[in-house]
C-alpha cells in the first residue's frame, strides 16, 4: 500500500491525468445541458493529448534537429518527435468533432428551444 | 502502377468529395451522378485491386516512400481486399437506391449531403486497409463525424441521436486513443507488424493489458457490441431511408473489422494461454449481443427497429466467430461480416420502400403489403431466409463454419449462443411473416390510410434484386470466397 503510495505520488503528471479524464468522463455522463456534455467531451479528449505530451517529455533535451554534422549522434539529447506529431493529429481530429457538435447543438437548439436533455427528450414523445 | 492501388482506392472518393462544392457552384444537379460515379470506380478499383493481391501476394503501400516503422504503412492483404470489394459495392447499390428516395432540402443540401458519403467512404477504405493504429483512429473519427452528419441532416428527432451518437463515439475514440498511447509507451511503435514482433514478450505487462482493453472499449462502442450499443437503434431509425442501409451495411462493421485486425494480427492472439482468456471474454460478450439482440428485436414494433436490433444481433454472431482462436472460425466470421453488410443494406432498402412507398411503418401496417408487393415480400423472404440460416442463401454458410470454428475449440456454449440467435432470430421474421399473410390480422383497404400503391419503381426492384442475387451468391459461391479468406487467415498459424 506504501509503494503504491509512493508511485503515485512520484508521478504527479499521470495523476493529474487520471483526475481530469475521471472528472470530464463525469461530466459528460451526468449533465442534463448538451453544451455541458461536449464541454466534458473536451476535457476527456484534452486528458488523453495531456497524457501523450507528459510521459513525452524528457529533462534537458531537445528538439530532435541535428546541432552539428560530426557523426556522432547522442540519443538522449533529443525528444522524441512522434508523440507530439500524434498530438497535433489529435487536437486537430478534437477540434473538428468540436465543430461538428457544436453545430449539431445548433440545430437541436433552434428545432427544440432548449438545450436540456430531459426537456428534449419530453418534447420528443 | 499496380501497388498503388490502395492509395488510388482511398483517392478516388476523397478528390470527389473536395472537388464536389466546386462542381455543384456551376452544375447543381451534378453531384449524384458524380458520386455514383465514383463509387462505380471504386467497385473497379477494388476488384483489380483484389485480383493484383491474389496474383502476387499482399501490397505494402509506403506513403512517401518511407519505410514501416518510421514511415505509414497500409497493407492490402486477402482479407482487406475482400473487404473493400463488399464496401464498394455496397455503395454503389444503396446510392442507386438513395436516388430514388426524396430528399429535404435543396440542390446545395443534397450536395452537401453526398460529400459526406464520399468523405465516409474514403474514411473507411482508410480504416481497412490502415497498417498503423493511431491512423485507425484517424480514420475512425472521421467516418464518426461523416456518419453523424448523414443521421443529422434528416433534421428535426435525429437531430438529438446524431448528437448522442456523436458524444459517444467520441468517448470510443477517446478511449481507443488511450490505449493506443498506452501501447506506445510500452513498445515505441505503433506500427502493426512491428507491434505483432515486440508485443509477444510484453503481453504480461499491465500497461499493455490496459492499453488493449481501453482499445477494445473504444472499438466496441463504435461497433455496437451489446452493453454499448444504445446509441444505434434510435440513429438507424430516425436517419433518411437513404442513408440508413448505407450506415448500417458498413460503419459497425469496418469497426469490427478494425478490432479483429488488432486482435489477431497484432496481439497475435490464439497462440498462447493469455490470448485464449482475452478470446474467450470476446466470444463471451459476443454470444451475450447475440442472443440479447435478437431478443430485443422480438419485442420492437416499429419495423426499422426491430431491423436495427437484428444488426446488434448479428455483431454478436461474428464476435462468436471472432472470438473463437481458430481459422475456421475467424474466416467465418468474416465471411459472416460480408453476408451481414449484404443483409443489413437489403433489409433497410427494404424497410426504406415499405415506408417511402407503401406507408408501412410499424408491425400492424404489414398487412397493406398482402397481395400487392410481389418483389417486397420476395426480397423479405430471401433476406429472412439468409438472416435464419438456410442452406442456398450466404446467412447458412457463414453460421456454419462459425458453428464448425467453436466444435473445434469445444466451446459449446458459443454453440449454444449461435443456435439460440437462430431461433430468436426465426420467431421474429416469423412474426413479420404472420402479420403479412395471415388473413386474421385485418389490414386491406380499410386499415391503411394511404391509398395502395401500385408496384415499386424500377430502379428500386433493381436495388433489391441486386441485393437479393448478391446474398444468393454468396451462398452458392461460399466455397470460394471462404478459401480466398482462409488463404488470407494462413499467415497467422493458428
Amino acid at each position: 500500500m506504501v509503494e503504491l503510495l509512493e508511485a503515485v505520488i512520484k508521478r504527479p503528471n499521470f495523476v493529474a491525468f487520471v483526475a481530469l479524464f475521471l472528472w470530464g468522463l463525469y461530466i459528460a455522463i451526468t449533465h442534463h445541458n448538451l453544451v455541458k456534455k461536449l464541454i466534458g467531451l473536451y476535457i476527456v479528449q484534452t486528458s488523453v493529448i495531456f497524457f501523450f505530451v507528459t510521459f513525452a517529455a524528457k529533462q534537458g533535451a531537445t528538439v530532435p534537429i541535428l546541432l552539428s554534422n560530426d557523426g556522432k549522434i547522442e540519443a538522449r539529447a533529443y525528444t522524441n518527435p512522434l508523440p507530439h506529431a500524434l498530438t497535433l493529429t489529435a487536437i486537430v481530429v478534437q477540434v473538428a468533432t468540436l465543430g461538428v457538435s457544436v453545430a449539431v447543438v445548433a440545430g437541436i437548439y433552434r428545432n427544440y428551444d432548449s438545450l436540456d436533455e430531459a426537456e428534449i427528450l419530453k418534447k420528443l414523445e | 502502377m499496380m501497388k498503388h492501388i490502395p492509395a488510388v482506392l482511398f483517392l478516388i472518393p476523397l478528390v470527389a468529395a473536395i472537388s464536389m462544392p466546386m462542381v455543384v457552384l456551376r452544375r447543381p444537379g451534378w453531384g449524384r451522378p458524380m458520386t455514383l460515379f465514383a463509387a462505380c470506380a471504386m467497385c473497379v478499383t477494388a476488384v483489380a485491386n483484389l485480383l493484383v493481391v491474389l496474383n502476387s501476394g499482399e501490397i505494402r503501400y509506403l506513403f512517401g516512400g518511407w519505410r514501416a516503422p518510421v514511415g505509414i504503412e497500409w497493407v492490402a492483404d486477402g482479407l482487406a481486399s475482400v473487404m473493400m470489394i463488399a464496401v464498394s459495392l455496397l455503395a454503389t447499390v444503396c446510392l442507386v437506391y438513395g436516388g430514388s428516395v426524396k430528399l429535404p432540402g435543396s440542390a446545395r443540401r443534397l450536395a452537401l449531403h453526398y460529400i459526406l458519403i464520399l468523405l465516409l467512404l474514403s474514411a473507411l477504405t482508410g480504416v481497412v486497409f490502415a497498417a498503423d493504429l493511431f491512423n485507425v483512429f484517424v480514420f475512425l473519427e472521421v467516418a464518426t463525424l461523416c456518419t453523424s452528419g448523414l443521421v443529422a441532416i434528416a433534421g428535426g428527432k435525429a437531430l438529438v441521436f446524431a448528437f448522442r451518437y456523436l458524444i459517444l463515439a467520441s468517448i470510443g475514440a477517446t478511449f481507443y486513443l488511450l490505449g493506443v498511447s498506452f501501447l506506445y509507451a510500452a513498445t515505441g511503435t505503433l506500427n502493426m507488424a512491428d507491434l505483432a514482433q515486440r508485443l509477444p514478450g510484453l503481453l504480461g505487462s499491465k500497461a499493455v493489458i490496459v492499453g488493449l482493453v481501453f482499445m477494445f472499449i473504444g472499438l466496441a462502442i463504435k461497433m455496437a457490441l451489446m452493453p454499448l450499443h444504445g446509441w444505434l437503434p434510435d440513429a438507424y431509425t430516425y436517419a433518411l431511408d437513404a442513408v440508413s442501409p448505407l450506415l448500417s451495411s458498413l460503419v459497425t462493421k469496418v469497426a469490427l473489422f478494425a478490432w479483429i485486425r488488432i486482435m489477431y494480427w497484432v496481439v497475435g492472439a490464439g497462440h498462447d494461454a493469455e490470448t485464449a482468456q482475452a478470446l474467450r471474454v470476446c466470444w463471451m460478450l459476443g454470444a451475450l449481443a447475440a442472443v440479447g439482440g435478437a431478443f430485443l428485436a422480438l419485442i420492437q414494433q416499429d419495423v426499422k427497429r426491430m431491423f436495427a436490433y437484428g444488426g446488434v444481433s448479428h455483431i454478436g454472431l461474428i464476435m462468436i466467430g471472432a472470438g473463437l482462436g481458430n481459422q475456421t472460425g475467424l474466416a467465418g466470421s468474416m465471411f459472416y461480416l460480408i453476408n451481414d453488410a449484404v443483409m443489413q443494406a437489403t433489409l433497410f432498402v427494404l424497410a426504406g420502400v415499405a415506408i417511402s412507398h407503401y406507408g408501412v411503418r410499424t408491425m400492424g401496417d404489414l398487412a397493406v403489403l398482402r397481395e400487392r408487393a410481389p418483389w417486397m415480400i420476395g426480397g423479405l423472404i430471401i433476406v429472412g431466409l439468409s438472416m435464419i440460416g438456410i442452406p442456398p442463401t450466404g446467412g447458412f454458410f457463414g453460421k456454419w463454419y462459425i458453428v464448425l470454428g467453436a466444435l473445434q475449440s469445444g466451446e459449446y456454449v458459443a454453440v449454444g449462443a449461435v443456435i439460440v440467435a437462430t431461433l430468436l432470430t426465426m420467431a421474429y421474421f416469423m412474426g413479420l411473416f404472420v402479420r403479412i399473410f395471415a388473413s386474421h390480422y385485418g389490414g386491406g383497404e380499410q386499415a391503411s390510410p394511404v391509398a395502395p400503391a401500385a408496384e415499386m419503381p424500377l430502379v428500386l426492384r433493381v436495388c433489391v434484386g441486386i441485393l437479393c442475387v448478391g446474398i444468393l451468391s454468396l451462398g452458392l459461391c461460399s466455397d470460394r470466397i471462404v478459401k480466398v479468406l482462409l488463404d488470407a487467415t494462413s499467415s497467422l498459424k493458428l
